[in-house]
């Protein structure tokens, strides 16, 4: 069903392109002197936009904290977005794959399209596509983003390049407090819902107990066996575990079961965002994250919503 | 030796979980009801209409997602809706009926596909779609078990109190007419039955599957007797059956791999339905074969070899 409905998006797609590429592609660039920046996750185009600064007008296309970005659908404004762009950023690892199809439907060889999964170098079987969470990924990005801007525009390279120094220093005060926490903190077992921020986590020396299978079955909304189910029940009610961290845009009756076991034997719950909450900068959600899971482990602090 | 070990001590662990409790319990009355009013399907050619019935009631379950009310009560309220909405357009016309069952089910599965986009593009409910298609009998609240049973044995007693008009129905309408039964109740009350029991199937193994259960153990007790009352006996013998080994097989699934994925409960329930039909159909081929050879040697024409 997932297939026709992509195969219906698409047609849309086709047809938007034509009338996009027929009007207003000429329009778009020339006027403001703006560099169109799309991302596909709001994240990457936060970073985009940070880069850039003055010369960019950046905007992206799941931005919205309370959906599944996992079913997420294109649609044909997303398209027309798209035809526009000059720079493109999106994650890769499957999990934008509409990303690719939207830009074969508008072929622009002046587009640039910057993909972090090949800007880390990572496998397509990479189990775990919430790369924005590993403190590695935004740096690379960035320099592929300054770079890419500086090639669109040469004439600003030096402004693109002092801008990324800048988020470079501010990456700082989230990787030292991870480095610090991770000192602390270490070994801190937790369970999950999902892997989404996992990449933090091993980053912070956190002890994920909740077995692979479940968090993959939650995530890729199939049925979680009786038997990891029975062991991440086993977590809350032994208390074997000091926080509860719980993904915000994907609840359903499994993991509402789960806070709600977490509500009873009292373990602070922190909630995990897939794409950025709405009046944050990358880095001050990433840090705002590690802050609530550093308040739930010393007060015993829920951060449900931040 | 370790082989034999980790076998009981899996089967411990099968007995013990909670999750498998629910999902033997809720499995096992609405596999005797299915089994059950299956035969009665069956025998009045009403296979579709309870196929139609199973999608029809995923309208409610995707519905329910959405306003986030339990799935139960969406498939079992969209169910008895469209049973007597089918029976309004016409079911009773054997011309009418295929007519009639389809067109509300192709709305039914296109408001379906409308509510489950819903519910993952405005709700949240991401994994709406395989509850609602494929079931989900190791994720079943144990909070609705008592509502289960209730209407487990609600559709019972209603097949019970209209199985005579339904037998003398089934054999012939006009002499059942002629006898003063009324047959128009009697189809909307089984039709209601029918409802229940794909509905409470549907929440079970999905609605996609829920006429695996409706139909396979039923044609399987005909295959094996003419007497109606075993027949249904047998039916639902082989639904719960087949239900709880599914279970045990989709819970074992996950000592198969490394990965620790089960196979899908549901998947497990209907392949065990359709082996045991063939394997029956199988056995019952030989036996007429064997039957007809033996007449021949003796002389003697059978209703097959005049065929």
């Amino acid at each position: 069903m997932s297939i026709k409905r992509r195969a219906v998006a698409l047609g849309l797609v086709a047809v938007a392109v034509a009338v996009a590429l027929s009007g207003c592609t000429d329009s778009a660039n020339a006027g403001s002197g703006k560099i169109v920046v799309v991302g596909a996750e709001n994240e990457y185009s936060d970073v985009a936009a940070q880069i850039g600064g003055k010369y960019v007008d950046a905007s992206a296309i799941m931005s919205n904290p309370n959906t599944d970005p996992h079913t997420f659908e294109a649609s044909a404004s997303v398209a027309k977005e798209l035809s526009t762009a000059q720079l493109v950023v999106q994650n890769g690892v499957g999990y934008d794959d509409f990303m690719a199809k939207l830009e074969k439907a508008s072929p622009n060889k002046d587009r640039k399209v910057v993909v972090a999964q090949d800007v880390l170098g990572l496998p397509d079987d990479t189990k775990n596509p919430h790369l924005w969470y590993d403190p590695k990924t935004m740096p690379a990005v960035a320099e592929k983003i300054a770079a890419d801007l500086g090639a669109i525009q040469p004439s600003h390279k030096a402004y693109f390049q002092s801008r990324l120094a800048a988020f470079n220093d501010s990456m700082k005060t989230w990787t030292d407090a991870l480095s610090t926490f991770k000192q602390s903190y270490a070994d801190t077992p937790v369970a999950v819902t999902e892997p989404v921020a996992d990449y933090m986590l091993e980053a912070a020396g956190i002890d994920v107990k909740t077995p692979w299978s479940l968090q993959a079955a939650i995530m890729n909304d199939t049925d979680p066996s009786p038997q990891d189910s029975a062991a991440q029940d086993a977590l809350f009610t032994g208390k074997k575990i000091k926080v509860f961290l719980y993904n915000q845009q994907v609840t359903d009756s499994i993991t509402s079961h789960f806070l709600k076991l977490s509500h009873d034997n009292d373990i602070p719950v922190v909630g995990v965002y897939e794409t950025m909450p709405t009046g944050y900068t990358y880095q001050k959600w990433m840090q705002a994250e590690l802050d609530a899971l550093q308040s739930a482990i010393t007060s015993g602090t829920s951060t449900e919503k931040l | 030796m370790t082989g034999v070990q980790s076998v009981h001590a899996a089967l411990g662990d099968f007995l013990t979980s909670p999750t498998v409790h629910t999902a033997l319990i809720v499995g096992g009355f609405v596999a005797v009801v299915t089994g059950v009013v299956g035969v009665f399907t069956v025998m009045r050619g009403q296979s579709f209409a309870g196929h139609a019935l199973a999608d029809l009631g995923a309208v409610g379950g995707s519905g329910a997602f959405l306003v986030g009310i339990s799935q139960l009560w969406g498939f079992v309220g969209a169910g008895i809706l469209a049973a007597l909405l089918m029976e309004l357009i016409g079911i009773r016309r054997i011309q009418g009926r295929d007519v009639a069952t389809g067109i509300v089910f192709g709305f039914g599965l296109g408001l379906t596909a409308l509510f489950l986009y819903w519910d993952t593009t405005i709700g949240d409910s991401s994994n709406a779609a395989v509850s609602v298609l494929f079931g989900s009998l190791f994720v079943i609240d144990p909070g609705v078990i008592p509502t289960v049973v209730v209407l487990s044995v609600l559709a019972l007693v209603i097949v019970v109190a209209i199985y005579r008009w339904l037998l003398i129905e089934s054999l012939d309408r006009d002499l059942a007419i002629a006898r003063g039964v009324p047959v128009r109740l009697a189809g909307i009350l089984f039709l209601v039955a029918l409802a229940l029991a794909v509905e409470l199937s549907a929440l079970t193994i999905g609605a996609i599957l829920s006429t695996a259960l409706l139909i396979g153990p039923a044609a399987t007790a005909l295959l094996l007797t003419r007497r109606f009352g075993v027949a249904v006996l047998i039916a639902a013998g082989l639904a719960v059956g087949t239900t709880w080994i599914g279970c045990l097989v989709s819970y074992e699934s996950y000592y198969w791999s490394s990965r620790h994925d089960n196979w899908p409960v549901s998947f497990c329930i209907v392949a065990l339905v359709f082996v045991t039909y063939l394997a029956v159909r199988a056995g019952s081929a030989l036996r007429r074969r064997s039957m007809s050879a033996a007449a021949l040697r003796d002389g003697v024409p059978t209703a097959e070899t005049a065929v």
